[in-house]
């Protein structure tokens, strides 16, 4: 169970660098519903494989607009604990190994950082930056195996995103209260006085 | 035909006190049986112990303890007919009337513990489905209902040609009888298959089940008979000589140490090799988990076994009848717990996924038992009120005719 | 079908068509049916034979699913639908939707991310109609110590603040769906079978209410409505398909389908749609590019009690 977590702790905020090998055919081919995919969720990235996109939240867009050489805040290299601002991210992830901009793009904060080929990632493609240190999950995911999906095992599916369940800060898959237990059956009344 | 159905209805209805305080007793259990079935059937099988845990329970241990009754007839057939004992050849009609009354009492457990005793015509081939060859249940019925004709038309038959005064043809039944034999068997191993075949039960799945059904089917269906007929041979005027009830407590013995054997082969593979198939056994005989409720009537079942084993083992007590009944009576109560709660429960404990849930049957369900069996004996006592005096031949075509009626009591 | 007919008891004596639909005893209050069942199965049993219906007169002479014509079973289903709303005073979906061509029904399940929170076990219970009380519940979620794999030290009444505990690890067990299936082997009424998708179904109509399939499955995936089944009417799924999740009587067997109502219209299951951690898989398993097929191709999976030979169609498996 923890080892568990220790990988998702690797996750969402990527590094720099390895480029995931894009070619996976299998990929496509996964869903045997493609085209009717395509009609279906339009907004989808068009390159990897039918993904919904994940609109980001209005407060934290356009990062541009405190970002930047121009703005206020200039890019810094060093790694920080105590931030001015984002104060609600508690960063738990990866341990002292990431910070901020191992993932978050330094000179446009509103993309993820590039993938090999040079291009920028979009935050509605970011599994493609998890993806590039926790490869093998990626591929679980990919294929359906990793992570939950809705909809219809034969057709439309709905995926869920690295980030819809593991948040990217803090990956690590947060406890939850139980359902209740099911209630215990009929027993003979001299057994029950001893329970 | 008429006078007969005239005349036998007035000799239910005629006999002495103890005839009718028997009787009414009997009546009296039959209807708080049918009362608490009713109740049973109104708010659905929660009346019972059963749970989903333990989906069997105190009908089904009755039953199967009864099958073997039903099957010991076959013990009295083979030295009446083919080896032609004759002690026991006059007297084996007796042990197929007690035959169809244990079979009629089977069917009624197995009704009262159907959760849809409306559906029953289902198991009717052609109108329903009788799911041939591949459930037990199913052969089960076959085998039962088979036995069931078997065990009318034998003793059916000598008794309409004594009735008529006239001799009996055995070539006619000779291949009833012969068929009679291994459907005896067969009855008690399909019953014992039922059980058998469940690989999810590791405490019947066990080969050694149904030979162990038999061997102890054949010691409380004769312990039962040797009562039975001393209680006849007081009453009526029917006679049975003591050679046969010693011939049949010899059997018993016999019967017994193989039972006892079997039940240590089970023991010696079970503790030696010690796995999980243990845990049944274990919960049986020593408890689980601080239940056990099951432990004292088992150890009270083994140590009538072996009490009774012993008294039908040494002709001194076996030749003297108050340690005969006595090992009688043991061993019907030893068997009876052995193959009915000791032998149904532990197969659901622990459950398949490691539960341990106790049984207790329910008020309910012990009133519908008692129901079921006084049901059971009042078709007995009403059978041989009729059945015998023909066989003495108190009660025959001319006697009838006459409007004779002898004073023979149940 | 709406049209109002004349009010005959279904008592009244089997020499009407069997196709006449329009049974009144629906019209009857529910009290006054169970008190009409009750008596009639009394009496019924007592006499041993010819009971006349605990039940509507057609529901008693109601054939076995497999054996009727498409014509009996648009009436039934008619007449389902009939005492349904008498019932819950909703409109019902009662759909007999066979299975589809060239497939195999498959789950997998991930032991590793299951996390115990019995999320999947209420959502079955909704989707499929179980009864609230007695209480039924298809789903098992089986907690072991870490290090064990052990059934007899397992437990199911686990109750913590939170979930997933340190030490622990759970295992949900339900119906197997087994190709080898021990419990439609042993049925003596053939009132339940594998569909050709491979669910394992019951005819609730048709079951004796022997229970022999519950002593015969080693996975405890059978359940028996022990009373009446309750459940309020507010929270009834009214979209039911005839071999799933109609609401059932007492004393009949019923199990997991995986929702049969479900996937045959090509839905996941409710317990596969509502895990939070993603840990039911579920696909065709003649199509090898499904989710449950790599499963079984590139992870290390396994059945439980595979030594039973039972072959289920139900996988653990290990992700990461």
């Amino acid at each position: 169970m923890k080892s568990k977590y220790l990988i998702l702790l690797l996750t969402a905020l990527g590094i720099m660098g390895y480029c995931f090998s894009l070619a996976d055919k299998s990929a496509l081919a996964q869903s045997q519903d493609a085209e009717a995919l395509k009609e279906i969720q339009a907004p989808t990235s068009e390159k990897e494989f039918p993904v919904p996109l994940r609109p980001l939240p209005k407060t934290i867009t356009p990062c541009r607009a405190c970002h930047g050489p121009e703005k206020d805040f200039p890019v810094n290299f060093k790694r920080r604990e105590d931030l001015l601002v984002h104060t609600n991210i508690r960063l738990n992830h990866g341990g002292i190994r990431l910070w901020c901009l191992d993932c978050h793009h330094p000179d446009n904060r509103n993309y993820l950082l590039p993938l090999s080929d040079g291009k920028v990632i979009e935050f509605e493609q970011s599994y493609l930056l998890c993806g590039k240190c926790h490869g093998t999950i990626y591929r679980d995911w990919r294929d359906g195996i990793h992570g939950k999906r809705t909809g219809s095992w034969n057709g439309v599916k709905n995926y869920y995103l690295c980030v819809t369940c593991h948040d990217p800060h803090n990956p690590k898959f947060k406890p939850m209260a139980p359902m209740p237990p099911p209630k215990k059956p009929w027993t003979p009344v001299e057994v029950q006085a001893r329970h | 035909m008429k006078s007969f159905i005239v005349q036998a209805v007035k000799r239910i209805l005629v006999g002495p006190p103890l005839y009718y305080a028997w009787m009414t007793l009997l009546l009296i259990f039959v209807a708080i049986g049918i009362g608490s079935y009713i109740q049973q059937l109104k708010v659905g099988l929660i009346a019972t112990g059963m749970t989903s845990y333990v989906s069997w329970g105190f009908y089904l241990g009755n039953f199967t303890f009864l099958v073997g009754v039903a099957a010991a007839a076959v013990l009295l057939i083979i030295p009446a007919y083919l080896y032609d004992f004759g002690p026991i050849k006059d007297i084996v009609i007796v042990g197929e009337i007690l035959a169809v009354s244990a079979l009629l009492m089977c069917m009624m457990f197995v009704t009262a513990d159907l959760g849809r005793p409306d559906r029953i015509w289902h198991l009717i081939p052609g109108i329903g489905i009788l799911n041939l060859p591949s459930s037990l249940l199913s052969w089960d019925i076959v085998v039962l209902n088979g036995y069931l004709f078997l065990n009318l038309l034998i003793p059916g038959y000598i008794i309409y040609k004594a009735y008529n005064e006239k001799p009996v043809n055995y070539n006619f039944l000779l291949p009833f009888i012969l068929l009679s034999i291994p459907w005896a068997v067969s009855i008690h191993t399909v019953t014992a298959f039922i059980y058998n075949g469940l690989a999810a039960r590791p405490f019947w799945n066990a080969s050694i089940l149904a030979p162990r059904f038999l061997a102890s089917a054949f010691c409380s269906g004769p312990a039962l008979i040797i009562l039975l007929f001393q209680i006849v041979r007081h009453y009526t005027k029917f006679h049975v000589k003591d050679e046969a009830l010693h011939k049949i407590a010899e059997m018993i013995a016999v019967a017994m140490a193989i039972n006892l054997f079997l039940l240590g082969a089970e023991f010696f593979k079970e503790l030696y090799s010690d796995t999980h198939h243990l845990s049944p056994l274990k919960y049986l005989y020593a408890g689980m988990d601080g239940k056990g409720r099951l432990v004292p009537w088992i150890w009270t079942a083994f140590t009538f076994n072996v009490i009774a084993f012993f008294i039908f083992l040494i002709p001194f007590t076996r030749k003297r009848f108050l340690t005969l009944n006595l090992g009688c009576v043991l061993i019907i109560i030893g068997i009876w717990i052995e193959k009915g709660m000791g032998l149904i429960i532990p197969g659901f404990i622990p459950a398949p996924l490691g539960e341990v849930w106790e049984y207790a049957p329910t008020t309910l369900e012990i009133l519908v038992t008692l129901g079921i069996w006084s049901l059971g004996l009042l078709i007995l006592t009403i059978n041989l009120k009729i059945v015998l005096p023909i066989e003495t031949g108190e009660f025959t075509k001319h006697t009838a005719s006459n409007g004779a009626l002898a004073s023979g009591r149940a | 079908m709406r049209h109002k007919k004349s009010s005959e008891s279904g008592s009244s004596p089997g020499n009407r068509p069997p196709t006449d639909l329009e049974n009144s005893s629906i019209k009857k209050t529910n009290s006054e049916l169970l008190d009409r069942r009750t008596f009639m199965a009394g009496a019924a049993s007592v006499l041993g034979m010819f009971a006349v219906s605990s039940c509507s007169w057609q529901e008693f002479i109601q054939n076995n699913f497999q054996r009727m014509t498409k014509e009996e079973i648009e009436q039934t289903v008619e007449r389902l639908r009939k005492e349904y709303k008498e019932k819950y005073g909703k409109d019902f979906v009662v759909g007999t939707e066979g299975p589809l061509e060239a497939t195999l029904f498959g789950y997998a399940l991930d032991i590793q991310r299951c996390i115990g929170c019995r999320k999947c076990v209420y959502a079955c219970v909704e989707e499929n109609n179980q009864s609230r009380d007695p209480q039924i519940q298809y789903i098992r979620v089986l907690r072991f110590k870490d290090g064990d794999m052990d059934l007899e030290h397992s437990t199911i009444y686990y109750d913590p603040e939170e979930v997933p505990e340190d030490g622990y690890y759970y295992m949900p067990v339900q119906c197997q769906h087994c190709a080898n299936a021990p419990c439609t082997k042993v049925c003596p009424v053939r009132a339940t079978w594998t569909e050709r998708d491979g669910i394992v179904v019951v005819d609730y109509n048709w079951c004796i209410g022997c229970r022999y399939c519950m002593a015969a499955c080693p996975y405890m995936g059978r359940w028996f409505n022990f009373a009446e089944p309750v459940i309020p009417a507010e929270s009834i799924n009214t979209v039911t398909h005839y071999l799933g999740n109609r609401p059932r009587m007492k004393n009949v067997v019923e199990k997991c389908t995986f929702c049969i109502q479900r996937v045959r219209v090509g839905k996941y299951p409710a317990c596969v749609e509502v895990c939070p951690v993603g840990a039911r898989k579920f696909g065709n398993l003649l199509d090898p590019d499904s989710e449950i097929s790599k499963i079984i191709r590139n992870k290390r999976v396994f059945r439980l009690k595979s030594e039973l030979n039972t072959q289920p169609k139900f996988y653990y498996f290990f992700a990461t």
